[in-house]
């Protein structure tokens, strides 16, 4: 969320016992779960959202605030915001991941992923509005704060993946006579894709659902629906904002969790 | 910036309080009944996978989503605040103490059975016992997010430091917006900084010196 955090957020930390390049590395029942339950859920619950809007007395201003057009714009909206974030997370924090354990860089990991930490640690709500306070409102502004709230789950995921890689297939890679930038893009990264792939889920829920936030910077998505909904105090706009933003968490859950399928080398 | 502060000192401090201790009340809820689900999970072993997707589904929507959805119920103000809070908090310490509580071994749950043990007494002796370093970790991460779902909660008037960062919003373009968006983000950095160091130190004091690493 949580938003946020950090919404929400299913990040498993370094501490936890439970090792992320272990869970991500092997499938697990849970993940076949996951990748059934949540389209399915999604399914019911936007088809009784769709019957409900169509036979429900609205009045004016929830006819208007809920029209198909409007429902439709906020929540492409949103889904660039997603989107576009996650790209520019993608590709910042893996070059810069890769790089931090490289050589002479690979001191200052610690001391980068304890920034990252300790960023997180700031609210979601607090980031979006400090830097509009700085920037003004609109899409990049939003798109800026999303992307740096995004940032840590991918970092730490491309470090720790990459470190996790076995340290005798590298050596295997040097001696069939790879360079290390072949041993890199042949052998480290493959093996780790999994891990890094991992984080970048993580990210996209926790941009997904910051982007509900982006409404208070007119920067659009869905949270409109909900915000408009709370300062009229109308039930239904809200309840129909807050299901919206949770089916498309979970669609967005559930599209990086296929992605990380996809991406899966073939070997492991 | 310094002037702001001194102004309001004696408030601000009363909202980093009142911060920490709704997150401190809904980590407290939230332990009781992450671990007693997490028993029953632990007791009937089909619940395990149907527990694991009720938190990761959970931890996936948005606490926003969650607010809007508890106001038609539970209206504006502190109770919406806590009980969004709280069922966040939950999911963490649940996954964690799931698999806790799996991982004690089961030929110690045997020895201590042939003690004559009661149930009750394996659990608050043994299983709880061992399980407690996996589970408290999760109780940490719980208290971090919340302390960030807190001030979410704050839109809908829930208490604590996020008031300032909506201020600082709706004030955009007066003097003090910048000085309220600040000191709401960076208290609730800093309510979060002190509670993980309480959060560790709890950790210290209630791990069983037998298992600590």
């Amino acid at each position: 969320m949580a938003e946020s955090r950090p919404a929400p957020v299913p990040v498993v930390e370094s501490d936890d016992d439970v090792a992320p390049e272990q869970s991500a590395r092997v499938i697990t029942r849970e993940m076949v779960i996951m990748l059934v339950v949540p389209p399915v859920l999604v399914a019911a619950v936007f088809g009784a959202f769709v019957w409900w809007r169509q036979t429900a007395e609205l009045d004016s201003v929830e006819a208007q605030q809920l029209r198909w057009g409007v429902i439709r714009s906020l929540m492409w909206e949103h889904v660039q915001l997603t989107l576009v974030s996650a790209a520019i997370v993608v590709l910042v924090a893996v070059p810069l991941g890769i790089m931090l354990t490289r050589g002479r860089f690979r001191a200052a990991a610690p001391v980068v992923v304890g920034i990252a930490n300790a960023g997180q640690a700031a609210p979601s709500v607090g980031l979006i509005v400090l830097l509009f306070l700085w920037l003004d409102g609109g899409f990049w502004t939003a798109i800026y704060a999303l992307s740096l709230y995004g940032i840590l789950p991918v970092l730490r995921n491309t470090i720790v993946g990459i470190q996790g890689v076995d340290p005798t297939l590298v050596e295997a890679g040097r001696g069939l006579g790879m360079t290390g930038a072949m041993t890199l893009f042949r052998i480290e990264v493959p093996l780790a894709i999994p891990v890094i792939m991992a984080g970048v889920r993580t990210s996209l829920v926790l941009i997904a659902g910051t982007a509900s936030l982006a409404c208070f910077i007119d920067a659009g998505g869905l949270g409109e629906i909900l915000q408009t909904g709370i300062s009229l105090f109308r039930f239904s706009l809200m309840v129909t904002g807050a299901v919206l933003i949770a089916l498309l968490a979970l669609l967005i859950e559930w599209l990086g969790r296929v992605l990380e399928l996809a991406t899966r080398p073939k070997g492991i | 910036m310094w002037d702001f502060i001194g102004e309001r000192g004696d408030l601000i401090a009363f909202n980093a309080l009142q911060h920490a201790n709704l997150v401190l009340q809904a980590v407290l809820v939230a332990t009781l009944v992450a671990v007693a689900l997490a028993v029953l999970v632990n007791r009937f072993r089909v619940l395990d996978p149907i527990a694991n997707t009720i938190s990761a589904i959970g931890l996936t929507i948005p606490s926003f989503a969650l607010v809007g959805l508890l106001l038609p119920l539970t209206m504006i103000g502190a109770t919406t605040a806590f009980i969004c809070v709280a069922f966040y908090a939950t999911l963490p310490i649940l996954r964690n103490a799931v698999v806790g509580f799996a991982q004690v071994d089961e030929t110690l749950i045997e020895s201590a059975r042939g003690m004559g043990m009661s149930e009750a007494s394996v659990l608050l002796r043994v299983r709880l016992p061992l399980a407690w370093p996996v589970i408290h970790a999760g109780v940490r991460t719980s208290v971090q997010m919340s302390m960030g779902i807190a001030a979410i909660a704050a839109y809908v008037l829930g208490p604590g430091l996020g008031g300032y960062i909506f201020t600082g919003l709706s004030q955009a373009g007066g003097v003090n917006a910048v000085n309220y968006a600040l000191v709401g983000t960076v208290g609730i950095v800093i309510v979060a900084v002190i509670a993980d160091l309480l959060m560790l130190l709890l950790g210290r004091v209630t791990i069983s010196k037998g298992i600590r690493a």
